[in-house]
């Protein structure tokens, strides 16, 4: 199959996978904001209102790596208990299309939300078109690293019973624990280091410089503390996810 | 050149409860254009055969070539050729038998309008054109069924495996799916198909193997299976002879009116001739292809173990 032809396929997967299903179970994408809502919402009420802007780019980054657990949750209930991903991959169509038409098809559940975090950061920041152009390319490359790690993490799984819980305590852990919604200043600046032992850290932090929120010294080293550590800690990640999972999938069971 | 060349394929699964070997020392040769039918037991290994003649498992040893492409290393180029119904696959819940079999070919590489036309041909060869716009979730069992495999007959591949494509269906179903079967062969697929509808395996396939335990027991016609094991023709007795007396002759079992006996041609002559002396009607008939089936792979099983067969 030509290129175009692999393209045309990939949206195709990205039509029927995502935008048909979120036609078709609109329940599935009020589930995906609700949660990063609500902890906003808890911020709202006992947080200086300082500090809700955080909440609001924390909303739209938690929406950017919940993409991953989605990714998970789909590849391997497509694999396991539908097993019709062996129809699609026993196909002229190649394994890195069908990853790309899944990862896309998250995206898509994943807009509704992103767009109602949009409009609530208009209320409470500043935010011009550049702001705008920026904090997409960060969600675009926190979407992919988060996508790759969750279809990595898919493949693992030899049965559906294990996913629900592992889903949580990763993605949970990607998204709660490190500065998404709190400012890293919050964390003792000898620590702060620490916060990028987190995946995910490095892309809130992109998201909040993008924003135009303040961002304080990481570390003794500048840089750490630099937009080119960001960018290349996120980079590196999304590469290596991918990596892995190109090399890891289940294509051919061992 | 050949359809599917494969040459002492063995395969052993591991697993925290031991080792089982599911297929051991397997040759087979599948002419290109064959609709070919591979028989067995639960367990047998048809599905693990498919899997990695598919690229969708590793065999422990051996090679399978499909047209000439070894299936380990040119998996991609293999993958452009082959559609498969797995075993036990299920459709997406949201998407509608159209969706499927049309989105499917778009996949693949097929053109709207192509899509399209091949969709509408499909759905109605396989009786589907009434549900063609219902989700998948709110149809039966055998109409879920019927839209994966006609989303992949959809596809005319050059190789189709069909890991028991008539699961659940009810019999009109299951003639439509054999025509379309049928077709697809006319039109140059090779076709590797399992079943456990033994009827079905005789109405379509040219040329059958027949697997046990992960050893193939026999490849060759239906015909020539029946002739193999020495049980080519059925006597229904309506009384009057004892299991004892027709036991020399073959394999004896009781039946609604009687007994039944399958044997040879040969003494077809001798027996009636005795029944119409006892005044016991008979009803002489072919033997079955499940009959044949049942012979082959019960003397097998009691080579194996003599204490099970009994
Ligand atoms: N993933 C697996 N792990 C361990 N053992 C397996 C696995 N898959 C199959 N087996 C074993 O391999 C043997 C062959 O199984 P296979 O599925 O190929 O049989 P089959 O002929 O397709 O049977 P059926 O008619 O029931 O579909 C069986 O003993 C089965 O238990
Ligand atoms: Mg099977």
């Amino acid at each position: 199959m030509t290129w175009k032809s692999q393209a045309v396929a990939i949206f195709r997967i990205c039509y029927f996978n995502g935008w048909l299903g979120l036609r078709r179970s609109p329940i599935a994408f009020i589930a995906l904001f609700l949660t990063p809502l609500s902890f906003l919402f808890f911020l709202y009420v006992i947080a200086p209102h300082s500090v809700l802007p955080f909440g609001v780019v924390g909303g739209i980054m938690f929406s950017a790596l919940f993409t991953g657990n989605a990714m998970m949750n789909d590849c391997a209930y497509l694999r396991l208990e539908r097993q019709i991903q062996q129809i699609f991959i026993t196909s002229p169509l190649r394994p890195m299309s069908w990853i790309l038409g899944m990862a896309l098809s998250e995206l898509v559940f994943t807009i509704p939300g992103l767009v109602l975090f949009f409009a609530v950061l208009f209320l409470v920041v500043p935010v011009g078109i550049l702001t705008i152009l920026a904090l997409v390319g960060v969600v675009l490359l926190t979407w992919l690293m988060a996508t790759s790690l969750g279809f990595l993490l898919s493949t693992f799984f030899r049965q559906l019973r294990e996913i629900w819980p592992i889903g949580m305590v990763v993605f949970t852990s990607l998204s709660v624990i490190p500065p998404i919604f709190y400012p890293i200043a919050e964390i003792p600046a000898t620590f702060r280091w620490a916060a990028f032992l987190a995946p995910s850290t490095f892309a809130s932090q992109l998201a909040v410089r993008a924003a135009g929120l303040k961002v304080p010294i990481i570390g003794s080293a500048p840089f750490l503390s630099s937009i080119a550590f960001e960018v290349i800690g996120l980079v590196v990640l999304t590469l290596a996810f991918t990596i892995a999972s190109m090399r890891l999938a289940r294509w051919r069971e061992p | 050149m050949e359809g599917l060349v494969a040459r002492g394929v063995s395969k052993t699964y591991r697993g925290q409860r031991g080792t089982v070997r599911a297929l051991d020392n397997v040759d087979m040769t599948i002419a290109k254009g064959r609709l070919f039918g591979f028989l067995g037991r639960n367990g047998a290994g048809k599905t693990t055969f498919i899997k990695i003649s598919s690229a969708l498992l590793m065999p422990t040893s051996g090679t399978v070539e499909l047209f000439g492409l070894d299936v380990v290393r040119r998996a991609g180029e293999i993958r452009e050729q082959i559609a498969i119904v797995p075993q036990e696959a299920k459709p997406f819940y949201h998407l509608t038998p159209r969706e499927h079999v049309q989105e499917y070919l778009r996949v693949r590489g097929v053109s709207p309008e192509a899509a399209k036309n091949r969709a509408d041909e499909v759905l109605t060869a396989m009786g589907l054109q009434a549900y063609q716009s219902m989700p998948a979730m709110i149809l039966s069992g055998g109409l879920q069924q019927r839209t994966l495999v006609a989303m992949v007959l959809a596809t005319e591949a050059p190789f189709l495996f069909l890991d028991e494509p008539t699961l659940g269906m009810d019999p009109f179903a299951r003639r439509q799916v054999w025509e379309v079967i049928r077709q697809a062969a006319r039109k140059g697929s090779t076709v590797l198909l399992t079943t456990h509808y033994l009827d079905e395996a005789e109405q379509l396939a040219e040329e059958l193997a027949v697997i046990e335990g992960g050893h193939v027991l026999y490849q060759g016609s239906a015909e020539a299976l029946k002739s193999k094991v020495r049980r080519e023709v059925r006597i229904q007795f309506s009384g009057g002879f004892t299991a004892q007396e027709l036991g020399r002759y073959g394999d004896v079992y009781p039946d609604r009116a009687g007994l039944t006996l399958l044997t040879t041609r040969n003494v077809v002559e001798e027996l009636t001739q005795r029944a119409l002396e006892r005044r016991v009607p008979v009803n002489v008939g072919p033997v079955t292809l499940e009959e044949a089936f049942l012979t082959l792979v019960g003397r097998a099983i009691e080579d194996e173990d003599p204490e099970a067969a009994t």
